[in-house]
């Protein structure tokens, strides 16, 4: 399968790949899976206490969509409030990176990642 | 009728492999182009669509992830889109920690054992949730279907767990 240009550059040069402590209160951690393709990703969102994404960060194993995908989202989160964050759009992330219709669902993935790590955040300090 | 009925089995999980793949064999014999090299276009037409129908029961049921679908389907259990993403955490957290092993298997000293040692493991999760999975079929209520399907879910991330394993052999022994 022919990936787009953006996929392969986020493939071959990923952004913000690594591990938060997932104890630490003002780090959230979002965990999703994929049973079609087994893909796995967590996105782990380091929030300021006024709400602001100070940092981001990734581990995916799954194919180069779904990793192009989810470090696109950390490059996107960073500095946004977590409302801001949480308006990001699967639809915004296939449309960056040309993604193919079989591809979707990686971008679906990264969508729940991120709702996925607010939900987090919000039952830690809720 | 239902692929069990074309196979002349009852409707269950547990199937006798040896028998489905003798029925199979029979099945496809009283089909085969030979016997009907001197029929009509549409008894040939009905012949060919008959022998993919018994092969595609054949796949269907000798496979038991593919089985445990097809037998929840029948039942009107409306199975979670594939493409909907999972979120059972710890679930999750499991998988990865799987991932992160298989990945370093090949800067391990001892590759074959550290290949082996993940096999097991790999192999002991499955039957968990496989056995799991194969008495909440059996008891066939409304509940148990219920978590049958989620267990359903989980096994086929093991399921490619192993095609990842696979690859890894390949890619670590063809060089």
């Amino acid at each position: 399968m022919a990936y787009s240009e953006k996929v392969i550059d986020h493939y071959e040069n990923p952004r913000n790949v690594g591990s938060m402590d997932k104890d630490d209160p003002s780090v959230a951690t979002g965990m999703v899976g994929a049973p079609a393709c087994g893909d796995v990703m967590k996105l782990q969102l380091k929030i300021s206490d006024a709400g602001i994404i100070e940092d981001a960060k990734f581990k995916t194993y799954g194919c180069g969509s779904a990793i192009a995908s989810s470090s696109l989202v950390t490059e996107w989160v960073k500095g946004k409030s977590i409302d801001e964050a949480s308006e990001i759009k699967n639809t915004a992330i296939a449309e960056e990176l040309a993604l193919p219709p079989v591809k979707i669902h990686c971008s679906i993935l990264a969508e729940d990642a991120i709702k996925a790590a607010i939900e987090d955040y919000k039952s830690k300090n809720g | 009728m239902n692929y069990f009925q074309l196979f002349g089995i009852e409707l269950s999980f547990d199937v006798d492999l040896s028998q489905l793949s003798q029925t199979y064999q029979t099945l496809q014999k009283a089909v085969h182009p030979d016997k009907f090299a001197h029929a009509s276009a549409q008894e040939q037409l009905l012949a060919v669509q008959k022998s993919a129908q018994i092969n595609d029961g054949y796949q269907t049921l000798k496979q038991p992830l593919e089985r445990a679908k097809y037998l929840l389907t029948l039942r009107g259990v409306v199975l979670p889109d594939e493409q909907q993403s999972f979120s059972d955490n710890s679930f999750l957290m499991r998988q990865m920690e799987l991932r992160e092993r298989l990945a370093e298997i090949r800067f391990s000293d001892d590759i074959d054992s550290a290949l082996a040692d993940a096999q097991k493991v790999l192999t002991q999760e499955y039957q968990v949730h496989f056995e799991q999975m194969r008495a909440q079929i059996n008891a066939n209520n409304a509940d148990e279907n219920a978590k049958a399907s989620e267990n359903l879910r989980k096994l086929t991330f093991y399921h490619k767990l192993n095609i990842e394993v696979e690859r890894l052999e390949e890619s670590l022994f063809d060089d």
